[in-house]
């Protein structure tokens, strides 16, 4: 139980798939402006991450050696068009905020990542933990760089306005550069830098 | 693992992923279609000055108010039988954008107008969608000037580009509808 549990609870912190390993940083850029498309996408590349790595973990001895790359492939160009597919039905408004990006979780790294490295080697059950948690490693930060972007970039939450209109009388004006892609890397940044001393003291 | 056994695996891997993708896409197609249909509607009423319009509610408010009518080639959409909104299409800076003028029955004023856009930079021209924007043509007077019509607002700072993209858009859409206009004052 308490190994299983680690698979989940691993990539959540020491092993973060984004601020550890540097991996999924593209999307991480494009779709935290807003705290809503940050959720979805982070939910989309979750189911992505974690039925991939059941799946391939349950083909993973009759995968032919030689083309094991282009199954996995196939596998997940499959899941990310369900989804695409899916939000389009039915979460219209979400889908097109979030625009190719969904398409683009194919090329996310972590996806493949864990399928290379984890699914091919072990049991179904635990690569279905090992990808969900590394779905919510990537999205947990998805999610903070949101909340600071849209906080101080619109002064909403989840559309909703947060900072008072007190504060506006006064002369606070929302951060412009918060909205554009270089903030989202300095604030993926701080996050390494506030985690990494901790990581370097276990 | 010899060739054969690749072959076989490959063929049998595309044939069950094919089948599911076209069953799910059978399946979602009528939503994602009600979708795309409702966001034109929305779109619609919204530039004729429709407050509330919902996803849910789209369809019943565009039957009650709406009926879509052709000029010749020129599609417009009339609501209550006053405003006429019109389709727009042209290039912002990165992609194209497009949107819905709304004009009184006057044929001069501009009732409202929504944009829409591919690619435009978030935060710069990426604004056009946003209220502040498109509540500045509410009120405004088309601007004849010579054989071309105009509404002038005030661009967005930092989105020369896109701002000029809008101009231009209406500005040559317009200028297709005067004679329509002019007909019917």
């Amino acid at each position: 139980m308490s190994k299983n549990w680690n698979l989940i609870t691993a990539p959540l912190r020491k092993a973060n798939p984004v601020t550890v390993l540097i991996l999924g940083i593209c999307s991480a850029l494009a779709v935290t402006a807003k705290l809503k498309p940050a959720i979805v996408m982070a939910l989309s590349v979750t189911v992505v991450t974690g039925l991939s790595n059941f799946i391939i973990s349950l083909l993973r001895k009759g995968i032919p050696a030689k083309i094991r790359i282009i199954v996995q492939l196939i596998v997940v160009a499959t899941l990310v068009i369900l989804v695409d597919q899916f939000l389009k039905a039915f979460m219209y408004d979400v889908s097109k905020q979030l625009s190719v990006f969904v398409g683009l979780i194919i090329t996310n790294c972590i996806v493949m990542g864990r399928l290379e490295a984890f699914a091919m080697a072990h049991k179904p059950w635990e690569s279905l933990l090992d990808g969900l948690g590394n779905g919510l490693g990537y999205g947990s930060i998805l999610v903070m760089v949101a909340f600071c972007r849209e906080l101080f970039g619109s002064g909403t939450l989840l559309g909703y306005q947060v900072i008072p209109q007190g504060l506006y009388d006064f002369g606070y004006i929302n951060n412009g550069l918060m909205i554009l892609p270089p903030m989202a890397l300095i604030i993926i940044g701080i996050i390494i830098w506030l985690q990494k001393p901790e990581e370097d003291r276990k | 693992m010899n060739d054969r056994y690749i072959f076989r695996y490959i063929i049998i891997l595309v044939i069950v992923v094919s089948v599911l993708l076209s069953a799910a896409a059978m399946w979602l197609q009528p939503y994602q279609k009600r979708n795309q249909e409702n966001e034109k509607r929305i779109n619609i009423l919204k530039a004729a000055g429709i407050k509330d319009v919902n996803n849910d509610n789209a369809e019943a408010l565009f039957a009650q108010h709406c009926t879509a009518q052709q000029d010749g080639e020129l599609p417009m959409y009339i609501i209550d039988n006053q405003t006429t909104v019109i389709p727009m299409q042209g290039n912002g800076l990165w992609g194209s954008i497009w949107g819905y003028i709304a004009v009184a029955a006057d044929g001069k004023t501009v009732v409202g107008a929504v944009f829409d856009h591919k690619s435009e930079t978030p935060g710069l021209g990426a604004e056009i969608t946003t209220e502040g924007y498109q509540k500045q043509f509410s009120g405004k007077t088309m601007v004849k000037k010579g054989e071309t019509v105009s509404v002038e607002v005030d661009a967005i700072a930092g989105a020369t580009r896109t701002s000029k993209g809008v101009e231009n858009m209406i500005e040559q859409t317009l200028q297709k509808y005067i004679p329509y206009f002019e007909s019917h004052e």
